[in-house]
């Protein structure tokens, strides 16, 4: 899966979730501030991100650091290249 | 001119409301005290909510006339038993006062920030009284506690932006309440307040004179909200409180 595929997926989640219209979808766009998740919804948010791409997501720090969808991307483009990672 | 005016009425305003307070809450104490000698728990608490929402009343209904005029519409046609999710946008420390407007005759608490428990007396009295301090408890236990007051019959008023807005743009809300809505099956009224934003302003006690508008919308009831999600609720509820607001703010 490509960067690309993995915005779109990201963005999908976000339109079907939580309704949140395509043009509002920035990267620099702050998920609280703009697009109005508060901290109960990023857990909502944790779950479907795991349904939709079939990870495990850990409430670790590396999840309360994120404000912008940006991060949101790059946190999901991590979690996807650690699971490619062959185990030691 | 204008300054001197704008002291005496808060001079007015503030002696007032300290001599009310002052008469008022040690005599309504004394009577819901005599009372829950007779009464169960449930029901003394009971009276210790609607006795706060009585001296509320009292006092933005006389105690604050010399400052402010309020301009009530009740557009909710709901019947007396409720309870009720009354949510409503947040400019003013007011707000808390003016929710005994459209909450009364129900018994009601508020969902309150950690600073307002701190105030001398009032703060005392609404610990007592079960207001839900949301920033004191993890979710979990907020949910437990305000699930359990509405199936008690007890309505919650809370003000889903958490903070008061530091200028007339409506905040994003929280979801917390909205969860809560959706797990009990409640209604939820939203309410709108204008006008109060300078009695008295952010971070200042200095009331201003002003006309204060008051709308209480038609009720949400859980069948028009029940296939939304919290996320969706919650915006749901800001559009319909942020429309009628700019409604509001258009025709003054």
């Amino acid at each position: 899966m490509d960067k690309q595929e993995v915005i779109d997926k990201i963005n999908q989640v976000f339109e079907e979730s939580f309704e949140i219209k395509k043009e509002e979808l920035l990267p620099q766009a702050n998920i609280f501030e703009d697009l109005g998740l508060d901290s109960l919804d990023v857990v909502d948010l944790v779950v479907a991100l795991q349904q939709k791409f079939g990870i495990k997501i850990r409430a670790d720090q590396r999840v309360r650091d994120i404000r912008t969808l940006e991060d949101v991307y790059k946190f999901v483009l991590i979690l996807k290249s650690e699971e490619k990672k062959p185990l030691k | 001119m204008k300054t001197l005016k704008l002291i005496y009425f808060n001079i007015v305003f503030y002696t007032l409301f300290l001599s009310f307070s002052a008469i008022s809450i040690p005599v309504l104490s004394l009577f819901v005290a005599f009372l829950s000698l007779f009464l169960s728990h449930r029901n003394t608490m009971k009276r210790i909510r609607i006795t706060i929402g009585w001296w509320a009343l009292g006092i933005i209904k006389i105690i604050l006339l010399p400052v402010a005029r309020i301009q009530y519409k009740n557009r909710s046609e709901i019947n007396i038993l409720g309870p009720y999710i009354f949510v409503c946008n947040h400019r003013s420390f007011s707000d808390g006062f003016l929710l005994a407007l459209p909450c009364m005759p129900h018994e009601c608490i508020q969902i309150v920030n950690t600073w307002p428990f701190k105030i001398p007396v009032i703060g005392l009295i609404a610990k007592l009284a079960g207001y839900l301090s949301i920033n004191e408890m993890p979710f979990d236990e907020f949910s437990r506690r305000a699930c359990e007051l509405l199936r008690q019959g007890v309505s919650i008023a809370a003000f889903p932006e958490g903070t008061r807005s530091a200028d007339k743009k409506i905040g994003q809300f929280h979801s917390s309440i909205f969860r809560v809505a959706l797990q009990v099956q409640c209604p939820i009224i939203p309410i709108c307040i204008s006008g109060n934003e300078n009695i008295p302003p952010r971070r200042s006690l200095l009331l201003h004179q002003g006309i204060i508008k008051m709308h209480k919308l038609p009720c949400l009831e859980w069948e028009q909200y029940k296939d939304l999600g919290a996320f969706k609720l919650k915006n749901k509820v800001r559009d319909i409180i942020a429309k009628e607001l700019a409604a509001m703010e258009d025709v003054a």
